[in-house]
């Protein structure tokens, strides 16, 4: 009898969940649930839905692109009346072309957003092929810019605090979420590169990689990557553990400076430093940057745990998305009565600014 | 044979019942769904359901081997993200316009990581679920070397003009503009429907088959009885390890390029729709019928929650459950025999 209450209560879990699917109802497919940032877009995209009465499906690919395809079939057969994409296999241009094609088939609008579709000449050259499309997401090369100058100028202010064996050169490390992802690679890049111009301009030395026999990998610069490209705490967690094993102030080659490609990520870092005694209440605080600006970095921050992080606009992500697949279900201009500060690139690419964040 | 038959007593009914309840919910589920949005059993969704139950039967035929074993074997999707990245680059550089030449490389790709599989559990009777641990990593690393994460797309005469090529079109709706919406049944069916099909001769007509499920169900009587146990178990896991080969192929064309994600637990769903399938994790039992039942009703569990606008979050749940119930009621009907 116990068995039949367990069906019962499955069929009847099933059926309570069973949400209303108004006139318009939009397939929201996901990377991952799993990400901090992706859920604050989350919350607010279903919320910008609401408030448009768009019904919503958000189903989450847990990081496998074959979740994500299979989603999106599926979402067409129901009779879904767009589609709105964050690519799992980001830059995977062939994968975003099949998925474009499925609306082309089904006659739906397709937008994708915050993970990229591709460089900026392929995603452009797929975008443009289908009206009823667009990329929201940022200007890849911002965030890391930002941040950079952001480093840079802390870095300056406080110099001789931040050079613990005092020889003159800040070493640093740099944590990057995902091998393949165009913002990482970016972000890998200009996090450091423009830290250096700021520092070049005050007459200081450039930042310099903790471990002087890492691959410099080009133009990009030495790093250490989620090698699961899921741009996470542990991932961060654990090389920092690594790394203070080795360097260290006994030693002399103590890491002096932390840039993340992303929160979760400096903030493994920050438990890391914190078991080996920085960053703590009283301690010698290590300065960590990240990206994303997420509730848990505010609060680091606000703990002076974490010295700064670049906002991405979640509430801005999501009303841009909101406002362009409205406009796109009931016929409309694309960017009808979409925010001005939201900046618009051939037709097929929106880009929602960053900002500095350092504390309320 | 007495021509008299007796009405089924209570217990009767109430033992039927629970020995085919996974079907029972799942068709309960289906009428459910069926009632609820009535397009759900529409060709569009039809044609969806089965080409995902086709993607999705290589990699479950090929687990379903190592269950009945009394085995299992956790590398499967990693070797298919392997053969995936395999197929790709002979797509674009060694082979360029033979798909089957490339699919046949793959193939073999994966055969000998399961060979490396069957002879560690064969051989040094290691637990499959540590050797396959082991061999998912080693995999895994091995494509993260040999790509260095790097994506690359599948060309047209492997994807459009082989894997996902028309086998034929229906018309389902019309666009805007008059142009007809087309729902096309891909090659990949097809070629699911013959593997499944010499999958099934495999089992079950062939000395290897019949050996297979001897090994399962009692290892030693198998040996004492004459049969080979170490190339069997070998035998076995290569079969599978030819499947996840063939998985990775297909998928990589469905899905459009080879990425470092490309197989992350799919195993996992493959171990969960054999188990839905009655393929016994207690070794010895399971049909090719019960594998391909399993992964199709997998699929129409997933494409129901989506008709009914399930979240995320409770579809978890409720494929947690559903595993959960379909090996209570597989032990139930094992527990009963003994």
């Amino acid at each position: 009898m116990k068995k039949f209450l367990a069906l019962a209560l499955v069929v009847a879990m099933a059926l309570s969940c069973v949400s209303a699917v108004a006139e318009g109802n939009a397939l929201v497919s996901w990377y991952t649930f799993g990400d901090v940032y992706l859920s604050s877009v989350r919350e607010a995209l279903d919320a910008a839905f609401a408030a448009k009465g768009i019904a919503v499906t958000d189903k989450d690919s847990n990081g496998v692109q074959q979740t994500q395809t299979d989603d999106v079939n599926t979402a067409v057969t129901t009779g879904t009346n767009a589609l709105v994409i964050n690519l799992v296999d980001s830059n995977a241009t062939q994968t975003a072309a099949n998925l474009l094609q499925v609306g082309i088939d089904n006659d739906l609008p397709v937008v994708f957003f915050n993970r990229a579709v591709g460089d900026q000449d392929a995603a452009g050259a797929l975008l443009t092929t289908y009206d009823k499309t667009v990329f929201v997401g940022t200007n890849f090369d911002e965030a890391g810019k930002m941040q950079g100058t952001m480093v840079g100028q802390y870095v300056i202010d406080h110099y001789d605090e931040i050079d613990l064996n005092g020889d003159g050169v800040i070493t640093y490390v740099m944590f990057k979420g995902d091998m393949a992802n165009q913002e990482a690679i970016y972000r890998t890049m200009y996090g450091v590169q423009y830290a250096n111009i700021e520092l070049e301009k005050a007459g200081k030395p450039a930042l310099q990689y903790y471990d002087a026999s890492a691959p410099t990998n080009g133009e990009e610069g030495p790093y250490l990557c989620d090698m699961n490209g899921t741009w996470s705490q542990t991932a961060s967690n654990e090389y920092m553990t690594t790394i203070l094993a080795q360097y260290n102030e006994s030693n002399g080659n103590m890491v002096e400076l932390v840039i993340a490609n992303n929160d979760d990520m400096a903030i493994g870092a920050i438990r890391a430093l914190e078991v080996a005694g920085y960053n703590v209440e009283g301690a010698h605080t290590i300065p960590v940057f990240g990206v994303d600006a997420t509730d848990a970095a505010k609060a680091e921050i606000a703990a002076g745990k974490m010295t700064g992080s670049i906002k991405q606009d979640a509430v801005g992500m999501a009303d841009a998305v909101a406002t362009i697949t409205a406009n796109l279900m009931e016929g409309k201009d694309k960017f009808d009565g979409m925010n001005e500060a939201y900046s618009v690139t051939d037709g097929w690419f929106v880009a929602i600014p960053y900002s500095v964040y350092t504390g309320e | 044979m007495t021509a008299v038959k007796k009405a089924p007593n209570a217990k009767q009914v109430v033992n039927w019942v629970l020995d085919h309840a996974m079907i029972l919910i799942i068709v309960l589920l289906a009428i459910v769904v069926q009632i609820l949005r009535p397009t759900f059993f529409g060709v569009a969704s039809l044609v969806n359901i089965l080409t995902n139950t086709a993607a999705r039967m290589p990699i479950a035929l090929g687990v379903a081997g190592c269950i009945v074993l009394a085995g299992t074997d956790l590398s499967g999707g990693r070797v298919a993200g392997l053969t995936a990245y395999l197929a790709a680059m002979l797509a674009s550089t060694y082979l360029g316009g033979s798909p089957i030449v490339a699919l046949l490389v793959v193939m073999l790709a994966g055969m000998v990581v399961g060979v490396v599989n069957g002879f560690c559990m064969g051989k040094f009777k290691l637990h499959p679920f540590i050797v396959t641990l082991a061999t998912q990593l080693i995999v895994y690393g091995t494509y993260l070397t040999m790509s260095n994460s790097a994506q690359v797309a599948m060309p047209k005469s492997y994807t459009t003009e082989f894997a996902t090529k028309t086998l034929f079109a229906i018309q389902t709706g019309t666009k805007a503009n008059g142009d007809p919406i087309m729902t096309a049944v891909p090659m990949l069916v097809l070629l699911a429907v013959i593997l499944t099909v010499v999958m099934w001769f495999v089992w079950n007509k062939t000395t290897f088959g019949k050996n297979m499920f001897a090994v399962g169900s009692n290892e030693e009587a198998a040996r004492v009885s004459g049969v080979n146990v170490l190339l069997t178990i070998i035998g076995v896991f290569m079969m599978a390890g030819a499947l996840y080969g063939y998985t990775g192929f297909m998928e990589a064309c469905r899905i459009g390029t080879s990425t470092a994600t490309l197989g992350l637990n799919y195993e996992n769903d493959a171990i969960a729709a054999v188990v839905i399938g009655g393929v016994s994790f207690v070794g010895g039992t399971g049909k090719i019928s019960g594998v391909l039942l399993g992964v199709f009703m997998m699929q129409l569990i997933i494409t129901g929650m989506t008709f009914l606008g399930i979240s995320g979050n409770i579809t978890y749940i409720i494929k947690g459950f559903v595993i959960l119930i379909a090996c209570i009621l597989d032990m139930r009907k094992y527990m009963t025999r003994k």
